[in-house]
Order: C-alpha cells, then structure tokens, then sequence
C-alpha cells in the first residue's frame, strides 16, 4: 500500500505526506496495537510525518503476521526481530505472496521508521529514548514519557490500561488512553492513521491554547471553551472527532504512568 | 561542563537562549545519568519563583522528569530530592502559580514524598528537610480543593503517594521506584516520624481521596484519575481495601447517562464505565480468591447489562424490539388462521393406542417420538401458557373435535373390551396407577378439608365443558371422573414450615432480578402502576405488599376461632404467612442495609398504611409497624459507621417516629463516632419534620443529660431549638426536675 498517495487527501498539503513545521509546543504520542506494525505503524508515520513526537508498540505476547495459510502465522519475538531481517525473511519465503498481500510493502515502510516491533508491556516508560535519534518522530521524545496513548483496538487499550494499573504508577504522571477502533488491514490502517493525526491536532491545538494561557490570571479571559485546561478538554475534543469519524468507535480514560 | 555554563551565563541571555541551553543540558542528562545531580543543582536558581514563566514551566517539568525517572538508583534520588525541595516548596507556595508549573510541581513533590520520608527514617537529625516536605504536603493539600482539574490531577496522585507511603505493606509491590515505601519502614521511636500520626493522616487522605467516588460524581476526568491509580492500593495495603472496594461498588457510573446523550456525555458515561470495569477485573484478574470477588461479579455483571440496555437499547434494540412487538400479534395469527384448514388430524388405525397417540396431532414422526414428561414442569407450564395464550380459537375447536372423533371410533372398534367392566377405567389410563381403595376415602369428613383441597378435587374433576357436548358419546365411552388420591391431612408444623418454604420462594427472583434498571427509573413518573415492570423493584413492592396485605384482617378472624375452639390443633402460637414474609424481609434488608434502605423504607410504609387500616377497621388485629421499625433499626444501629447517613435518610422517610424509636439514638451516643451521625439526624428531624420536632428535642435533651461526650453539640442544637433549656439545666436543684416536665408535656 502506497502510503504516500493515500495520504494526500487529508489536511497535509505539503509532498510526499510531509507537513511544515509549526515549531512551537507539541503533545507527544504513542501509538499501540497488537503487532506494532500495521495500525500502529501506520499511525506512527503519520504522526511523524505531521512533525509530532512518538513511539509505538504492541501488546500481543508475540509478533503475529499472515502466511500461507491461516493456521500457519509468521511469529516474531517482540524486541529482538528487527522489520527489517523480517522483510529480508519473508521475500526469502515467497516474494510473490508477500508482495501481493501487502506484508513486504508494510515491512518496507515500517524498517524507515525505526528499527523493530516493541512490546508494550516490556517498555520501561521514562527509559531514555537518545538512541532512537534515528527513529522516525524521536524528536521530542527523549525523555521517553509520551502524553497521550493511542491505542487502535479495544482489547489493546484494555491491555494498555490493566497494565498501567499493574506498573502501580511510580512515575505520578498523568497519560490520556485513547482507543480508536480500526479494522486490521492496509486500507482501514491507512484511513485510521488520518483519523489519528485528526484527533492528534485536535488535541494539540487545546494544549497549545492551554499554554497560551499566562499564569492563573489567564484564567478568567477567554470563552469557557479555551479557559478549561487541555485535561478537561480531552473528551470534548473527543467526542467532536468521533462526530467527525463516526465509523471509528473510540473510548478514553486518564491514566498514570 | 553544561551546568556551570547555564549557571554562568544565565544573566545576559534572553529567555529563549536559555530554553535552549536547558534543552541542550537535559539531553546531556538523558544520556549520560551521570550528570544528573550537578545539572539539577546547577538550573535550580535560574528556575525559582522568580524566574520567566518559560523558565519556571520548564524547570518544573524537569524537576518533575528528573525525580520520577527510573535510570537514578534511589540512593541518587535521595541527594537530589534533598536539594529541590527548598525550590520546590517555594514554586508551590507562590501565590496564583501558573497551572502548568503547578500541575508539575505538584506532580514532582509526589515523586519526592516517598524519597524524602525514607531519607528522613535514616537520618532523623535532619529535620530541616522534613520541615520541608511537609510544608510543601500542607500546601498541596490546602490548595487541592480550589486547583483548575490539572493541578487537581496532580493533588490526587500526590495524596495517593502519601497514602501508599503511610499505611502498612504486605510486601506485594515491586521494590521499585519507591513504590515499596510504606509505613513498615517507619521504627515506633522515631523522633520526627509518629507512625500512628502518620496511619490516620492517610486514612484521612483515603477518605478524601474517594470522595469523588462517593459523591458519584460524573467529572470523569477527576473519577478516572481516582480509579486507575487506586489499584495498586487494594493490592499492597490491606488496610485499605475495604474502604476502596466499598466505595467503588457503591459507585454508579452510569449516573450521567440520565441526562440527555451529547456526545460528549457519551464519551464521559463510556470512559466511567470501562475504566471502572477495568480498574474490578484487574483486581479479579489478581486476586480471584478476594472474599469480595462475589460482589464484583455481580457489580461487573448488572454494569455490563446496563451499559448495554443505554447504548444498544435505545438505538437499534429497541426499534426492533417495539417493531416485533407491534407486528407479532399479527403476523402470528395470520398465519394460524391460514393454516386451519391445513391441520389435519388423521384418525387413529385399529389396534391399541397409547392415551399419548390419542392425544398427538402431528403428523412429524420425530416430533410424535418426543417424550414430553421430559420438560421440566415449570418449562412445559411456561409452554402452555404462551401457546393457549396465542393460539386460535378456531384451531383449538379443531383439535378438540379431532380427538374426540378417535375416542368415538376407538371405542367403536373395541366396545366389547370396553363393555367387560362397568365403570371402567380406559386401558389407556391404568399405567396412571389409580386404584379402586381410593374411592373409600371419603375426604368429606376429615377436619383438615380446607379450600385449597376443595379446588385440588375441582381441578382433578373432568372439566364440564369438554364433557358435555360430547355427552352422548362419553356416556357410551364411560370416562368415568378421574380422581387423584387427596393428600394426606396437614399438621400446623408441617403446614407452617411449607408456608416458610413457599415464602422464602417469594425471595428467589429477587437475586435473579438485581437492581440494574435503575438508571431508567426516570421514565416512570407519576401515572405508573406499583409492580408493574417486572423489575427488581416491582417484586421488591410485591413482596412488601405480600407480607402487609396478604393476611389483613385474617389474623383477627383467626384469633376469634382460637377462642370459641380452643381445643383444635390450630390452636397453637402459629406463625402467619405475613409474619415470615416480614421475618425474611427483615433478614433480606438487614443482608445489605446500607444498600436496602430504600426498600426498608417501602416496606414500612406499606406497614404503616396497613395498620392504618386495620385501625380504622375497629378490629382486634395485631399491629406492625412499630415493632418492625424498632426491630430494624436495633439491627442496624449495631453496624453503623460514622459515615452512615442513610440513616438521616431512614429516619426522615419512614412514616411515623415514636419516642422509643428516637431513643435508640441514644445508644449511638456512647460511642464517641458516632454522636455526631445521631444529632445531625436529630437535627434533620428537628428542622424538616415539625410534627416529630418536639419528641427529637426530647430526646437530644437526654443525650444531653445522659452523655457527656456529646454535650457540645448536643448543646449547641439546643441552644438554637430549646432555649433556656440548658440554663435550666445547670440551675442547681431544681434542674433535675425541668426533663421530667418536658417530658410530660411532649407526651
């Protein structure tokens, strides 16, 4: 699938999927799914490309990708396979099936932007990220402690949240979970990674507008949209991008890392 | 290296060069952890209170950052958290602070508490940065409250730090990130540290912190912040996990579903719902074995049929279901009577039949093969009912017709064998056992012949109807009455422990129906009928109603009959239906009171409204409400908590207050907890219901004179509502009489 030509519908004028920067605060994401490497990577790209910070991940216990018949997966250890020795394995297998269904496409992209599926619940959050410079969207995250969490199926946003509620929140730090159901295929990932970048500016543009606020006596200007703060205004924002995207059922909640 | 040059050079660069220069400082840190404490100390005095704002929100979320990171070992942690907290006190304390700098100042300290307690547990002589810390604790706490959400945010986590700190581990948690900080830590002869201060300042916090849960608040975002930071609480401090759970399945996260579905409604009612089902199947998940697993269960079940009826219900499921309903009755018919003519009932080949191939209209072997003694009888009961409820007149006349046409032709083909005994039993129904000896009891006679035996004999009696237009034929077919043998006489024992049983099958629908309508409540309004929904709390009226109404009026007959035959084995102290009724509700309400009160509350204003009646009606019948009311409330008295407010509730709804029933406030006096609960329910009284007003006083003015613990506020109420009555009081002498007098004229 041909992220590029897909992509051109959505607000992102600039080539190649790439948008300007607006240099200026942005949130920092993090995008899950069960594999990392279709919706999430998906997102993730997009992301990127729209000049945000993020990472992405997968909570599933292995990394599940289709091969020649359904009970015969390609399966993948999370953290130690690269996209790449995948991709170099697959085109070994059958160049042809691969390429028809799409994987060897998905792995080429996915190599370009970093170097391989991680797990989410192996993810130390708060690990310096210095050596993912070359990761696509590491700008930003260095502390690697991302804002809001996207999550790109219901049992991974579960998975997200059990977990958080597991690591008993030592870092005091609030995250806002999202979930944005998207169907596993190429072309549900490609139309989902634009709903994210959607909600991801959407986002971002009250967080802007929140440190546009000076001190607390910013707080009696202004409409009471832009006077409640970022954290309020999650599920505002929310619930207009899901009028926006109605065909993507999404759920929210604030968590602690 | 960076930090000394930021330091040095901060003064003639602008802000944004120094942003940038702090950014260049924090990658150095992220990279190497060795720079960690000479970087923090080195950008403390360029991001004090007095700094630009640029600076002070990224000096906070750096402190933030640098005392949560997970690389620092917590020994680093301790030099570090030493240093800031004077910073950090200063930030917090500046009046109207920047919401960001605050949120993560706030956020920070939350880090620091743990490092700073555990420091201080080692090396008590430095008092100086206790003072610190607990400054800054009395700080966050002040201005919790009044914070915009995201410093709020912040205050909740910082209290459940302290929380988790303060209360004794069972050693569960990760030894990490100081998550195993915990009040085990803490030696008894401490000399800064007082570890029970320190255990009731955290249960204090708890409480605080569910707060938002117990208000049922709908901010989701305040809710979900509780929630997902609670459970790892419940998992290594057992002393708190009592009250969490309590709280959490008390609260309702469907309450916003009441008001209309915006969008964003929908989203808060969404994310309140699975985050509290997440937070219980987490805890599930594990721990299976929690004494309180049962309770989450059902709470997950009746959240997750709820959710369902708002959000599937009131879209799709509903049209559809009113559509069927509309269309079913129709459609059902229309094809029934289309399809008379086409049941056939084909009459019987020679030979003997089964009463069961007499009576099978169908044609489907397989069907004619099915046993159907084999259906429970409360399946097949259900069965019948909806097929004679739906089924045509014209058929049933058809079907009848066509069995009773094979009778006529099977007794046509063997008359002679039907004619060998005169009042012959059909072949067909010997294997029913009935034997001739039956006919000799003669049921008539017996003492123990009541009504229900009497419709027993009606019921088994061949119905006249079917009988009669087939006279002709059934006299030469000679189906004589069919009589079951009628059972055996009762005796008031067995009588009264079957009465017990069938009452206690009262109670079975009411686990199957557990309350989960509740959120659709609002629709019913004033028009609707009592017990007419067939929900939970329909049967919960049925059952009150069961248990005041059923026997009304009985009991006093009842009483005359013992009277003119005492000799009778009715003449017994019997319990009545009523009566057991009223004893299992009594033990249902008491189960789970707190939750329960409403229906004791219904109940004893169906009591009340009986008695009433019974009453007006002159007669001899015992009463019940006064001693229900005082039985329940001595039930419940002896649970009560500080916190109990339904009792207020209790007190202000139910009908009618007696003297005595107020007294019993007066036992929750003695204990010290629990004064307050009873005179603010007093003083509920006192202002909301005038006709109890005087009796309420009473009573306050003997706890008064009865408790010295309560007098303060005892005192206070009666300063306001009896003045003059204290005075009196510590007169001297003549005081002792004042109560007395007051009494009197109250009564």
């Amino acid at each position: 699938m041909d992220v590029a030509s897909e992509n051109m519908g959505s607000s992102t004028p600039a080539p190649n999927g790439q948008r300007q920067d607006e240099s200026g605060f942005k949130l920092k994401f993090c995008t899950v799914c069960a594999s990392n490497q279709n919706r999430s990577m998906e997102g993730h790209l997009r992301l990127a490309q729209a000049n945000y910070p993020v990472i992405s991940f997968g909570t599933g216990s292995l990394v599940r990708l289709p091969g020649p018949t359904q009970t015969q997966p390609n399966v993948y250890k999370f953290n130690e396979t690269s996209y790449d020795s995948i991709y170099r394995e697959l085109e070994a297998k059958d160049p042809r099936l691969y390429r028809a269904n799409g994987l060897l496409n998905m792995l080429g992209r996915n190599r370009l932007i970093k170097w391989g599926p991680e797990r989410w619940q192996d993810w130390q959050v708060g690990m310096p990220r210095i050596k993912n410079e070359k990761d696509q969207g590491s700008a930003g995250l260095e502390g690697g402690v991302p804002d809001v969490v996207i999550t790109c199926e219901e049992r991974c946003w579960d998975a997200v949240v059990d977990d958080l509620l597991n690591r008993g929140s030592p870092l005091n730090r609030p995250v806002h979970v999202i979930n944005i159901d998207i169907k596993d295929n190429h072309q549900d990932a490609s139309i989902g990674g634009g709903a994210i970048v959607d909600l991801a500016d959407a986002l971002n543009k009250a967080a802007v507008e929140e440190r546009e606020k000076v001190g607390a006596s910013g707080f009696d200007a202004g409409s009471a949209a832009s006077r409640a703060s970022f954290d309020e205004r999650v599920p505002e924002v929310l619930a207009e991008w899901q009028e926006r995207w109605p065909k993507l059922p999404s759920t929210w909640t604030l968590s602690w890392f | 290296m960076a930090a000394d040059a930021t330091d040095a050079s901060s003064k003639t660069l602008s802000v944004a060069e120094q942003l940038e220069q702090l950014n260049a400082a924090r990658k150095l840190v992220l990279d190497n952890i060795a720079y960690y404490d000479r970087i923090v100390k080195g950008v403390l005095p360029i991001i004090g209170p007095t700094a630009a704002l640029e600076l002070r929100r990224w000096g906070a979320e750096f402190l933030a950052e640098s005392l949560a990171t997970p690389v620092l070992t917590m020994r680093d942690k301790e030099n570090i958290t030493v240093a800031v907290l004077d910073t950090l006190r200063r930030l917090i304390e500046g009046a109207g602070e920047d919401v960001i700098v605050l949120k993560a100042c706030v956020a920070a300290a939350a880090s620091a508490y743990p490092i700073a307690l555990r420091w201080i547990i080692h090396n008590s002589y430095h008092a100086e940065s206790w003072e610190q810390m607990s400054a800054t604790k009395s700080r966050i706490l002040h201005i919790w409250d009044g914070a915009p959400a995201p410093v709020k945010l912040s205050c909740i986590k910082f209290a459940q730090r302290v929380v988790l700190c303060q209360t004794a581990s069972n050693g569960m948690e990760q030894k990490y990130n100081g998550l195993d900080i915990s009040l085990n830590m803490v030696p008894p002869n401490h000399p800064l540290l007082d570890p029970r201060q320190l255990e009731a300042e955290a249960t204090g916090l708890l409480d605080r912190m569910l707060g938002v849960l117990q208000d049922n608040s709908s901010d989701a975002l305040l809710v979900d912040a509780t929630l997902n930071c609670l459970s790892i609480l419940i998992r290594t401090r057992p002393a708190t996990s009592n009250r969490i759970l309590n709280a959490v399945l008390n609260f309702n996260p469907l309450k916003l579903a009441n008001s209309p579905m915006t969008p964003k409604t929908r989203v808060l009612v969404q994310s309140l719902v699975k985050t509290t089902r997440i937070f219980l199947t987490n805890l599930l998940k594990r721990d299976p074995h929690n004494p309180m697993s049962g309770r989450i269960q059902q709470y997950l079940e009746r959240l997750m049929r709820s959710r369902t009826e708002i959000f599937d219900e009131a879209g799709r499921k509903r049209a559809l279901a009113d559509h069927t309903a509309a269309a079913y009755g129709d459609a059902k018919r229309q094809k029934l009577e289309g399809g008379v003519a086409q049941v056939s009932i084909p009459p019987l080949g020679p030979g003997p039949h089964t009463l069961a191939a007499v009576f099978a209209l169908t044609s489907n072997l397989g069907l004619q093969g099915f046993d159907a003694t084999q259906l429970p009888a409360n399946l097949a009961a259900r069965i019948s009912v909806s097929a004679l409820a739906t089924l045509d007149e014209q058929v049933l006349n058809f079907a009848v017709a066509g069995v009773r046409d094979r009778l006529a032709s099977l007794y046509g083909a063997g008359p002679a064998a039907a004619a060998g005994e005169p009042s012959v039993i059909n072949a067909a129904t010997a294997p029913l056992g009935v034997e001739e000896e039956d006919d000799d009891y003669e049921p008539d006679l017996t003492l123990a012949e009541d009504t229900e035996q009497i419709l027993n004999k009606l019921d088994n009696a061949p119905p006249e109807e079917v009988i009669e237009p087939a006279a002709d034929a059934a006299a030469a077919l000679a189906l004589g009455p069919f009589k079951l043998p009628p059972p055996p006489a009762l005796d008031p024992d067995t009588a009264a422990s079957l009465s017990q049983a069938a009452a206690s099958r009262v109670f079975g629908p009411v686990s199957a129906l557990k309350d989960g309508g509740a959120v659709r409540k609002s629709k019913a309004g004033i028009n609707r009928l009592a017990a007419s929904s067939y929900d939970h709390e329909s049967w919960m009226t049925l059952i009150t109603r069961l248990a005041t109404r059923s026997t009304a009026g009985l009991d006093d007959v009842s009483s005359s009959i013992k009277q003119e035959d005492a000799g009778s084995a009715l003449d017994r102290p019997r319990v009545s239906l009523g009566d057991t009724i009223r004893e299992m509700l009594y033990t249902y309400i008491l189960e789970d009171w707190r939750r329960r009160i409403e229906i004791a509350v219904a109940w004893l204003c169906e009591e009340w409204y009986n008695d009433q009646l019974t009453k007006r009606s002159g007669s001899n019948a015992p009463l019940h409400y006064e001693k229900w009311t005082l039985r329940l409330v001595d039930g419940f008295l002896s649970y009560i908590t500080t916190q109990d407010k339904v009792l207020t509730r209790f007190l202000a709804e139910i009908p009618e207050l007696s003297k005595a029933l107020l007294g019993k406030l007066k036992g929750l006096c003695a204990d010290p907890t629990t004064v307050q609960l009873a005179l603010t329910s007093l003083l509920y009284l006192v202002m909301m219901r005038p006709p109890v007003r005087e009796i309420a006083l009473d009573t306050v003015a003997d706890i008064w004179s009865e408790y010295e613990d309560a007098r303060p506020l005892a005192a206070k109420y009666l300063a306001k509502w009896r003045p003059g009555f204290i005075e009196s009081q510590t007169r001297g002498a003549q005081g002792d009489a004042a109560p007395a007098n007051n009494v009197a004229i109250a009564a």
